[in-house]
């Protein structure tokens, strides 16, 4: 016979859990939207820069700048900022990210969000809390860096969000520049002091806009990953207390009409 | 008084989206002034003060840590790093 008892405390372990998901859940509701703005702000600047990148990258000036040199593909020589969350419990959201990262083991990873760091054992920073002021130093080190040749490439994986219910764990390379196909670019365009220093200059920017609108990109489907683990997780707890309540009603019933036919029994009539 | 379309883009978000007479900023090459008509042009400015004279006749003063101005026929856009209008303590950071 089942034990009652037992029954009565899961029961009760899983409705704490019931209310543990759902307050989750409540706290990346109310974070989604905020989120979601700082990520539409983020990609304004980003296109913007992206622009501006690819209207330079046309002219044959700056083939010659040290940002457009693909050197080698080599895996040793390559960084990748990896952008996680700061917190589990986001269904597959920092699982996909450390996927999609195993394919480039080998690689100098850059943690970005607390996961990422614990993983890759780095100095703890937030995702949530990266400011464009921080994204901006990193940028600039990073450029420093690529253009004096201590590395050859650089990639970011992030999430793309794509829509509340799905999102995508990605890699984009940054560095070396890669010249866009298009010839749209007016050539009249009068550039001081010429294309090379503008492109010099611009690339740190161009790198830390993309990183910015990375974080929040990621940082939105972080909440939105999290709020739609925690529905389904409330929603199962809700099932498996239904299923639970079931199957302690029937034993607490099974007990007593035993009891009864113990008595009857008892009573040697 | 003419006016052109001008755009202050950071990464937190548009900072200005307007009309405006008069853009000062600091260029790579030396301080430059843009107004409306301006030829198509680009440049990285310094980090340095931004002052922009609104239709009004007003003006407004603020620091641009660095960044691109972009002058188009039709618009000018300024992309900045960080930028933060007079009296402010610094651009407000991201929650």
């Amino acid at each position: 016979m089942p034990d009652t008892k037992a029954l009565r405390s899961r029961i009760k372990s899983v409705d704490s859990t019931l209310h543990l998901t759902k307050a989750m859940g409540l706290v990346a509701s109310s974070k989604i939207r905020r989120a979601n703005e700082a990520m539409m702000k983020g990609r304004d600047y980003s296109s913007a820069v992206n622009e501006v990148i690819s209207q330079l990258a046309v002219s044959k000036e700056c083939a010659k700048s040290a940002y457009m040199q693909s050197r080698s593909d080599d895996i040793s020589r390559t960084r990748i900022i990896i952008i996680a969350g700061d917190r589990g419990l986001a269904g597959g959201y920092n699982a996909n990210i450390f996927r999609l990262a195993a394919h480039y083991a080998g690689a100098q990873f850059i943690p970005i969000g607390k996961r990422a760091c614990d993983r890759y054992g780095a100095e703890i920073n937030s995702s949530e809390h990266y400011s464009s002021d921080d994204a901006a130093a990193l940028s600039r080190k990073l450029c420093a860096e690529f253009a004096s040749g201590d590395y050859d490439r650089l990639g970011i994986i992030h999430t793309k969000y794509v829509s509340m219910l799905t999102q995508e764990a990605v890699i984009d390379w940054l560095l070396p520049l890669s010249r866009s196909e298009s010839t749209a670019t007016s050539t009249s365009i009068v550039f001081e002091p010429d294309e090379i220093s503008i492109l010099n200059a611009v690339v740190p920017e161009y790198v830390a806009g993309i990183l910015v609108s990375a974080i929040r990109e990621s940082f939105a489907s972080e909440v939105a990953a999290r709020r739609t683990a925690m529905d389904s997780a409330g929603k199962n707890a809700g099932d498996m207390i239904d299923r639970l309540q079931l199957e302690y009603n029937r034993a607490r019933q099974g007990a007593i009409t035993q009891e009864i036919t113990e008595i009857v029994a008892g009573s040697g009539v | 008084m003419n006016t052109f379309k001008l755009k202050i883009s950071t990464p937190n978000g548009n900072i200005y989206d307007g009309a405006a007479v008069k853009l000062d900023v600091r260029g790579i090459e030396g301080e430059l002034a843009v107004m409306a008509g301006h030829i198509p042009f680009m440049t990285a400015i310094k980090p340095g003060h931004c002052d922009i004279l609104l239709e009004d006749g007003s003006e407004r003063h603020a620091r641009a840590e660095g960044g691109i101005l972009n002058v188009a026929a039709d618009s000018v856009t300024l992309l900045a790093s960080s930028f933060s209008w007079a009296g402010q303590a610094g651009t407000p950071r991201q929650a």
